[in-house]
């Protein structure tokens, strides 16, 4: 093994450091018996390096990957699927270290250190995972300077710094090539996360669901207005529709259960100016998107169901970014066709007879439709109900029986399920709606933060020439949960994020903490609307917008143009850094002479003297012998002899010098 | 055109009892010339001894000889002062050092104190005894012999006293042709052959004065700069060449460019003293297997002549 090829101590060192920032990000979805390799791998090659130990031999290495792929199995019951996969791919790349010797190893290792850098965006792509990612790269190329610095035994700082300069070099063309370069669709399809659970509310509704949400701070979505935001008492987002009741479950009804007619949503009218808002949401892996009704899509990918709801054909796998226009006011279907009549009054026939009855009865002694929902809502207000996370259970059969006569305490999804189940009763078309109610503002860059705990059931009724109006029970039984929120609803039950006492949003009574809060919430946003949601669809909008107007040509003159741009500033300099000891008139005509017989084969070795190379090419090119001769003789003369030579100046000498290069064309022997 | 034979004469007369040497032995001289002293290295029984009693002999010089020893002191090489009881004072006997040429035999297997008082006197040109000091006859030459430092029973020079020697030489072993002719002189072990003086005291001043005026122009010091520069930043070399050595590289190309009879130096010079004169110079880095010849391979292949 030659010497100039071993890994400095210096490397190694970073080597070793950069190995484990890479698996830190991980550590939550891998077992932990794969750090214990990234240990023992460290030490291993540690002792290596201190000569105490020696490289593993051909059966040991074979044993290493045989129980890594064995113990794999072992964790996940496969070893296919995103999260085994990498851990497979991280336990190798621990194991790759102690078979760590040449500096062609220490190559694969590194430039596979770049690729598990990339494997922690298919986690998370926020801002600080982007930021330690880059922290990570950093590492991992000065591991590669540090290797190509053989003279440096001692750990120092020195080659971070240079790594560093490199990496900001690389910026502006990292940001350049993320706004311009063409996205393209992927190419192959990474293979569903099968241990992340689908979050956010769920295509039907048990009881308990809602209660489950109303637990979690995590962020479900972020809306920001262009113009006034409404109260926050008006921010229903509407995200799904459930219109089946069947054995005690609420479902929304699927593409294929509506007959092909009633499939697009029927016309509506609009007037005036409408709310104009971009939603990000979190990912969820369903389908459905959330807005305030009338909701009319402003972007691309994104669709109306027949019950008026926004959805997206594909799952969402990432953060999604969708612009809405919405017109609070409109009448939704002011006609109901028959099927649809038919399915939202549909109930199970034998299921809750004193509700239907108490129904009925309400019913007879209400002047109208309208007049009905305003006495139940009554009822509900009047009659000792409670707002509770935490229900007694309700039996399995006639639930909506024993809620209304006797647990009479429950949340959103009860008192809606409860109500719809009344209205279907007494003949007036009613259909439950999940999504969420409310949201936290942030006057720092004017969105609306909608948490998991903001999750809501409500309902709406079919008034006739009104069309579908929104109804909300809760708001009877708890006006503090739709005018402030969850978390003044149950002040004095201690229930609220009861099980994440480190949830920040726990904590907004503290100004300063509430500030840094919310600041840093805006930049989440910046961030999400800006990098982790610019797509295709963005990237034509930004395009477009520049340059007005998008063609292959145009696209390729600009990115063409940037590269230049950035570019060019970086070798002008790094030209003007080699003219900084200018080559004199004799130099470059005597390196003109050398490329002139490069050409032919005769190669000037660097430390190789004017008369060596003189001799050398005299003997290889025998037609030319006298002038290889005399220009030699008279460079070493007019470089390297005193001024006093020769009768005429060492001006004319140069320009003697000058055209006997100039004339000098060597031809093959 | 007269001194270029004196050389080439002295040169051949000991090569007379040196055979075979000729590079060394004009690289030996060059040295001298440049008022520097001189290392020899090599195994015993190369022809280190002989190679410095031809010297002293065709240069001419008055010359002693001092074999160095485990227990030699600093005395016995400066003198000392004696009690006279006649007239009642002590009188100073000068030591061996006092006088042109000094051949200093296996300096490195005396204690690193008898060394330090030696390599002192060779960069002052004067001794210090009992608080008096004592100029020392001019030219003063020292010739130091030395077994290659990885042998038994050596105290190896320190780097910042090999510094002092201008020149350190490897002899090496003789070609099979000169040894073959050695054998068939038949020549009896210990006896010697008497050399003549071929270099007279004023034709070495004059040799002196010619370097001074020899040529170096841009071009070459841009050489000799690159040479230096790269010894400080390549990964391979641990310490660099100091001021000191490039300017000792400088004074050695000038005096060969004398005694290949030319006004300047060209790079062939250079090269050809960069072996003798850096070598001695150069550490290595860790990670750098060669020695201190290696690197200077190094340095001769990697440095462009041409600046481009």
């Amino acid at each position: 093994m030659k010497t100039d090829q071993l890994i400095p101590r210096n490397a190694l060192v970073w080597i070793i450091i950069s190995l484990f920032t890479l698996v830190a990000p991980h550590l939550g979805r891998i077992p932990g018996w794969v750090l214990a390799v990234y240990v023992f791998a460290a030490t291993w090659r540690i002792m290596v390096y201190q000569g105490r130990w020696s490289f593993p031999g051909r059966w040991v290495k074979a044993g290493l990957i045989i129980s890594s792929f064995a113990g794999i199995y072992v964790s996940f019951g496969s070893i296919l699927g995103l999260e085994p996969t990498i851990a497979l791919l991280l336990t190798a790349f621990a194991l790759k270290l102690i078979e760590l010797a040449e500096r062609k190893d220490g190559y694969v290792l590194l430039f596979l250190g770049y690729f598990i850098c990339l494997t922690e965006f298919l986690f998370s792509q926020d801002l600080p995972m982007v930021l330690y990612s880059l922290l990570n790269v950093t590492l991992v190329t000065t591991a590669l300077v540090a290797m190509h610095r053989p003279g440096e035994h001692q750990f120092n700082r020195k080659t971070i710094r240079l790594a560093a300069a490199m990496l900001l070099q690389a910026l502006p063309l990292m940001v350049v090539l993320f706004f311009l370069f063409p996205r393209i669709g992927p190419l192959w399809s990474v293979p569903i996360k099968s241990h992340t659970a689908k979050t956010g509310v769920s295509d039907f509704m048990k009881p308990g669901d809602i209660s489950r949400l109303g637990r979690s701070g995590e962020v479900a979505f972020r809306a920001q207005f262009e113009g006034d935001i409404p109260p926050v008492a008006d921010l229903y987002w509407r995200g799904l529709v459930f219109s089946r009741l069947e054995e005690g479950a609420w479902s929304s009804l699927r593409y294929f259960d509506i007959p092909p007619a009633e499939r697009r949503p029927g016309p509506v009218e609009t007037t005036g100016e409408p709310l104009l808002y971009r939603v990000i949401m979190a990912p969820t892996q369903q389908n459905w998107l959330y807005s305030l009704r009338y909701a009319s899509p402003a972007s691309g990918g994104v669709m109306t169901s027949s019950d008026y709801v926004l959805f997206s054909p594909t799952e969402l796998e990432d953060e999604r970014l969708y612009s809405v226009k919405t017109w609070p006011d409109a009448v939704l279907e002011p006609s109901l066709s028959d099927w649809r009549r038919e399915i939202e009054l549909r109930l199970p026939p034998q299921d809750n007879p004193a509700t239907l009855a108490l129904a009925r009865q309400m019913r007879e002694q209400a002047a109208s439709d309208a007049a009905f929902v305003d006495a139940v809502l009554a009822r509900f207000r009047n009659e000792p109900f409670v707002y509770t996370l935490d229900p007694p259970l309700l039996p399995g059969v006639d639930p909506t029986d024993a809620f209304l006569f006797q647990t009479r305490a429950g949340f959103c999804e009860h008192y809606a399920a409860a109500f719809v189940v009344m209205m279907r009763a007494a003949g007036v078309p009613a259909r439950v709606v999940a999504g969420y109610q409310g949201g936290e503002l942030n006057p720092l860059n004017r969105t609306v933060i909608v948490h998991q705990f903001d999750a809501h059931a409500w309902a709406e009724v079919w008034l006739g020439e009104r069309g579908w109006v929104r109804v909300d029970p809760t708001a009877a039984v708890s006006p503090d949960r739709i005018e402030w929120g969850l978390e003044r609803a149950l002040t004095g039950q201690g229930s609220f994020l009861a099980d994440t006492p480190l949830a920040l949003v726990r904590y907004r009574g503290v100004a300063w903490l509430n500030t840094l809060r919310l600041r840093y919430d805006a930049l989440t946003y910046r961030w999400q609307s800006w990098v982790t949601g610019f797509n295709r669809d963005q990237q034509f909008q930004l395009l477009n917008d520049l340059f007005g107007g998008i063609s292959v040509q145009k696209f390729a003159l600009v990115l063409l143009a940037t590269w230049v741009l950035v570019l060019a500033p970086i070798a002008f300099s790094l030209l003007r850094k080699r003219r900084g000891h200018r080559v004199s008139e004799l130099e470059r005509h005597y390196l003109l002479f050398c490329a002139r017989l490069q050409r032919v084969g005769v190669v000037r070795a660097a430390g190789e003297t004017a008369d060596e190379f003189g001799t050398r090419a005299a003997r290889a090119l025998r037609r030319e012998v006298d002038e290889i001769e005399r220009i030699s003789a008279l460079y070493n003369e007019l470089a390297y002899g005193s001024a006093a030579h020769g009768a005429a100046g060492p001006d004319t000498r140069v320009a003697e010098f000058r055209r006997l290069v100039r004339r000098f064309r060597p031809g093959r022997n | 055109m007269q001194i270029q034979a004196s050389i080439d004469s002295a040169v051949a007369e000991v090569g007379r009892v040196l055979l075979g040497k000729e590079p060394q032995i004009r690289l030996a001289l060059c040295c001298l010339f440049a008022r520097g002293h001189l290392l020899i290295e090599d195994l015993p029984g190369m022809g280190k001894t002989t190679l410095s009693h031809a010297l002293a002999e065709v240069l001419g010089l008055s010359w002693k000889r001092v074999q160095f020893t485990s227990d030699l002191l600093p005395a016995d090489i400066l003198g000392v002062s004696v009690y006279n009881r006649n007239d009642a004072s002590f009188s100073f006997h000068p030591g061996p050092i006092f006088t042109q040429l000094l051949l200093a035999d296996e300096i490195n297997r005396t204690t690193p104190r008898t060394q330090s008082a030696l390599l002192e006197a060779m960069a002052e040109s004067q001794v210090t005894v009992e608080g008096e000091t004592r100029p020392l006859p001019q030219p003063f030459f020292v010739i130091a012999t030395q077994n290659p430092i990885n042998q038994s029973g050596t105290y190896p020079l320190p780097e910042s006293q090999l510094d002092r020697f201008l020149m350190r030489l490897h002899l090496g072993y003789p070609h099979p042709r000169a040894e073959r002719e050695m054998f068939q002189r038949r020549q009896a072990a210990g006896e010697r052959v008497a050399l003549q003086q071929r270099i007279s005291a004023a034709q070495l001043a004059q040799i002196q004065a010619a370097v001074g005026a020899v040529h170096a122009s841009d071009n070459l010091l841009d050489y000799l700069q690159r040479l230096v520069a790269y010894t400080r930043t390549a990964a391979e070399f641990a310490v660099g060449l100091s001021p000191r050595g490039a300017l000792a590289l400088l004074e050695c190309a000038r005096t060969w460019a004398v005694m290949q009879n030319r006004g300047h130096v060209v790079p062939e010079d250079l090269q050809m003293v960069l072996p003798a004169v850096a070598a001695h110079r150069l550490v290595p880095s860790g990670d750098y297997a060669g020695d201190g010849m290696a690197l200077v391979e190094l340095m001769r292949r990697n440095v462009d002549v041409i600046r481009s």
